[in-house]
């Protein structure tokens, strides 16, 4: 009995020991899953950094783009300056196995020699470099070219092209489509996609593209499945006053008188007096923004602000503007300049045009020394300095270019005996042509003075304008005092110094203007070189435009500004007006350049009585061969004459642009005269020929 | 007492042993909670490879929208590189047209002493008739034949109206 009770009491309980088996399993779980969360745990709190840092590079990359540079639009709203994406290719060395199968190819698709190619991977490859630059900026059609002809058949890989090692990287390139047009102002930026010069230079804060980090997951075959970047800033557009079709009549006109008298460079500017708003600025000679290393550094300079130049006669509307503004003189009261000289503490100033009493509008019309010297004395001083710093002279206009030149224009203080004089007549300063126009333009706007502006507007992306220029207005002299100036300059066009700056359909009023150039190798004025200017404006009671024209150094016989400028002034004047639809208030002078029917010379052409001439009656002669015959005497003979009528018209020219005192005896003949007397000579000559 | 209770407790052991330990209940709730937890992975795997699948469509389309902005700007460009005067200029003198200048207008007077030569009368052409009908033949030349009807003159106005006023 005590035997059995023992064998029951040994036996286990087989619920306890599932259980207990149960409890193990579940400790074991337990302790399992406890080592897992610790080792979770470390992962998570210690490791996390390193270990989120290792899966992003294995499926994240970090890509930095520079959004596209913001767009240049004129008023009209074309496209002076705009950045689109392009390519450019490298390699990295450490992808490729072969490197000279990879330079012979890529220099077959890029069409040039293997040997630097080659070189540079070498290179690279000895020191591990990564990254090497085979073609830079490429537009996406040679892009396309290259990726067809790079593509290896077998390669597995995400991105273009499909060839092992080689990657495309995109860029932005600037361009400018249209070339020359307005390159002084517009500027340009280098490689870097800085602007350098211009606007591209003075609005590179609006006009930058920012740079934008975003972050691409990628699947395990490369392709991107999640994106996500940096809040980016896009660059803003910016709108300018002047037009594209102004801008290229303005440079058409200034090239054209620059190779007429032979000048070393030009300036031209348009603006409108009542806005301050600049239409056009020219320089002459320019350069293609798009290839700028391709010209000379001198180029670029936009003389219009940043060129200083004594200005001579088109300064005295200074004196003549302050004498009318305090009521010292009127346009019409009287002034002696008998003696045709004046002599200013101990200098001696020449006037050969003015030597009698004449009114002040008979004074400015022959630009007389004497008068404007005489007025600048009674000023004083004090006042003539006062309404010259009014007008702007001596600091910059503030338009928004960059480096815009001061101008020389000293304090009372500095000045010698006859400074005062001397600076009545437009010597012993500098000023820039924006300076003069601006001075120009207060009078064109009844004495207020309008700071001159290039930038019409700055827009956002989505076009929506963020910033409008303001005008700012100052006024310097009375609307009486500007009207008075304004008769007077009107004189100047009509029976003075700038008769060539009349315009057909349209009043004009201005002023001529020119001075010695100063060298600075002998500290004195060169007499030998000039700097011919003419400031005008346009219709002269009510102007629209005020024009300023600068020629350095003329030496093509004229070099008075009258001869020189204003006729640039005239052609500019003449094909803006119609355009800005502006009422023409004078007499149009239709010049009759109606088509007629001109008996054609080949018809008049007789053939010669041979036995050819039966052929034709007979209509055998082919009709090349008539032709040919016709243009023998017909083309031939004209094309003689025309030269020998260039011949005769250019010395002409040469007399007329010697003095304007001239200008009485010999009128200018217009062009159809001669034309005319071409078309006769040739007539004769071909009927003579037949 | 003991015989009976040990009976009971192997007739116990023996029914739990014989039969379904766990019920039938259980077996479902597990089977459901089991397949709810199959689909709810099923569904987080789907969502998740679609939401790849749209994130790569995702990429694509992005992609080409800033292609498609690349090429906009390029169109813009070069239709402003073609309407720049300078390449007018070009285009103009390709197709053979000068610039106006006083050298190349021809104008053209005549000659005061020269004869003026009588205007030439240019005669009305004929009719031809080719391949049609005698009849339609017939009906042009009644046309030609008859008279035309001249058009009242302004003066004739006037006269009518005073002759219908006085009728009147």
């Amino acid at each position: 009995m005590a035997t059995r009770l023992k064998k029951v009491t040994n036996r286990k309980n087989p619920r306890q020991t599932a259980f207990t088996r149960f409890m193990l399993i579940v400790a074991f779980f337990i302790l399992w899953i406890g080592a897992i969360g610790v080792r979770l745990v470390h992962l998570q709190i210690n490791q996390s950094e390193w270990l989120r840092e290792k899966a992003q590079d294995q499926r994240r990359d970090e890509v930095k783009i520079k959004t596209l540079r913001g767009t240049i639009y004129d008023r009209t709203e074309r496209t002076l300056a705009m950045s689109v994406k392009v390519k450019s290719l490298y390699a990295d060395p450490k992808e490729i196995d072969d490197v000279e199968f990879t330079a012979q190819q890529v220099a077959a698709a890029l069409k040039i020699k293997p040997d630097a190619i080659l070189k540079d991977l070498r290179e690279a490859k000895e020191n591990n470099k990564r990254f090497v630059w085979l073609a830079q900026k490429l537009d996406e059609d040679t892009a396309q070219k290259l990726n067809k002809t790079l593509d290896t058949a077998d390669l597995k890989k995400f991105d273009a092209p499909k060839f092992k090692g080689l990657h495309w990287r995109e860029e932005q390139k600037r361009s400018y489509p249209y070339k020359n047009l307005a390159a002084q102002i517009i500027g340009f930026s280098n490689a870097e996609d800085v602007g350098q010069s211009g606007i591209e230079q003075s609005q590179e804060e609006s006009l930058r593209g920012a740079v934008v980090k975003s972050w691409q997951d990628r699947d395990r075959l490369g392709r991107v499945y999640d994106q996500s970047e940096t809040t980016r800033q896009p660059p803003k557009d910016v709108v300018l006053t002047i037009s594209h079709s102004i801008q290229y009549k303005v440079e058409q006109a200034l090239e054209k008188g620059v190779k007429a008298s032979n000048s070393k460079s030009g300036t031209a500017i348009v603006l409108d007096p009542r806005t301050g708003e600049v239409l056009a600025m020219a320089a002459y000679p320019s350069f293609d923004p798009n290839r700028y290393t391709e010209f000379p550094a001198e180029n670029y300079q936009n003389k219009a602000i940043q060129s200083i130049y004594s200005p001579g006669s088109i300064f005295k509307i200074v004196a003549y503007s302050s004498a009318l503004d305090l009521k010292m003189i009127t346009a019409d009261s009287m002034i002696d300049c008998s003696r045709g000289f004046i002599e200013v503490a101990g200098h001696r100033f020449n006037d050969p045009h003015a030597t009698k009493t004449m009114s002040y509008i008979e004074a400015m019309a022959v630009s007389s020394n004497v008068a404007a010297i005489k007025t600048g004395l009674s000023l004083g001083k004090e006042n003539f300095y006062g309404y010259a710093q009014k007008f702007g002279f001596g600091q910059p206009t503030g338009i928004e270019l960059p480096a815009e030149a001061r101008g020389l224009f000293r304090a009372p203080q500095t000045w010698n005996g006859d400074s005062l004089a001397s600076m009545s007549i437009g010597y012993e300063i500098g000023v820039t042509a924006m300076q003069m126009a601006t001075a120009y333009a207060a009078i064109a706007n009844n004495g207020v003075r309008i700071k001159p502006h290039i930038v019409k507007e700055i827009r956002d992306s989505t076009g929506k304008a963020i910033s409008v220029t303001e005008v700012e207005q100052t006024p310097i002299v009375s609307a009486e005092a500007a009207h008075g100036l304004r008769r007077m300059l009107r004189e100047v066009v009509l029976k003075g110094t700038a008769k060539r700056a009349q315009l057909n359909g349209y009043t004009s009023a201005g002023k001529t203007g020119t001075a010695w150039k100063y060298n600075a190798k002998i500290k004195r004025v060169d007499a030998g070189k000039y700097v011919s200017s003419f400031v005008g404006m346009a219709p002269a009671e009510n102007p629209a435009i005020v024009i300023v024209v600068v020629m350095d150094e003329p030496s093509g016989g004229a070099r008075d500004g009258g001869q020189v400028s204003a006729p640039v002034f005239r052609e500019i004047a003449e094909q803006i007006l119609p355009e800005m639809n502006i009422v023409p208030d004078n007499t149009i002078q239709q010049e009759n350049l109606t088509a007629q029917v001109i008996p054609s010379e080949i018809e008049k052409v007789e053939l010669p009585a041979t036995n050819d001439a039966e052929i034709v009656e007979k209509g055998d002669l082919p009709k090349k061969e008539l032709k040919k015959i016709a243009e023998k005497v017909a083309v031939g003979e004209t094309i003689k004459e025309t030269k020998k009528v260039e011949k005769q018209t250019k010395p002409d020219a040469r007399k007329e642009d010697k003095s304007p005192s001239e200008d009485k005896k010999i009128k200018p003949k217009p062009a159809i005269v001669t034309t005319e007397k071409k078309n006769k000579s040739s007539t004769e000559k071909v009927k003579k020929k037949t | 007492m003991n015989k009976r209770k040990q009976s009971a407790k192997t007739q116990t052991q023996t029914k739990r042993r014989g039969g379904d330990p766990i019920p039938w209940k259980y077996c479902l709730l597990t089977l459901c909670c089991g397949l709810l937890l199959v689909v709810g992975f099923f569904f987080a795997a789907r969502s998740h490879f679609s939401s790849i699948d749209f994130g790569i469509k995702n990429s694509r389309l992005r992609k080409q929208i800033d292609e498609l902005e690349g090429d906009k700007r390029r169109l813009i460009l070069s239709k402003e590189i073609a309407l720049s005067p300078a390449e007018i200029k070009k285009a103009a003198k390709k197709i053979g047209l000068t610039e106006m200048n006083a050298s190349n207008i021809e104008v053209y007077r005549p000659n005061p002493n020269a004869v003026k030569e009588k205007p030439k009368v240019i005669e009305k052409p004929k009719l031809e008739f080719l391949n049609k009908p005698e009849e339609v033949k017939k009906e042009v030349k009644k046309s030609e034949d008859k008279p035309e009807k001249k058009a009242p003159d302004a003066k004739d106005k006037p006269e009518r109206t005073k002759v219908q006023l006085a009728k009147k």
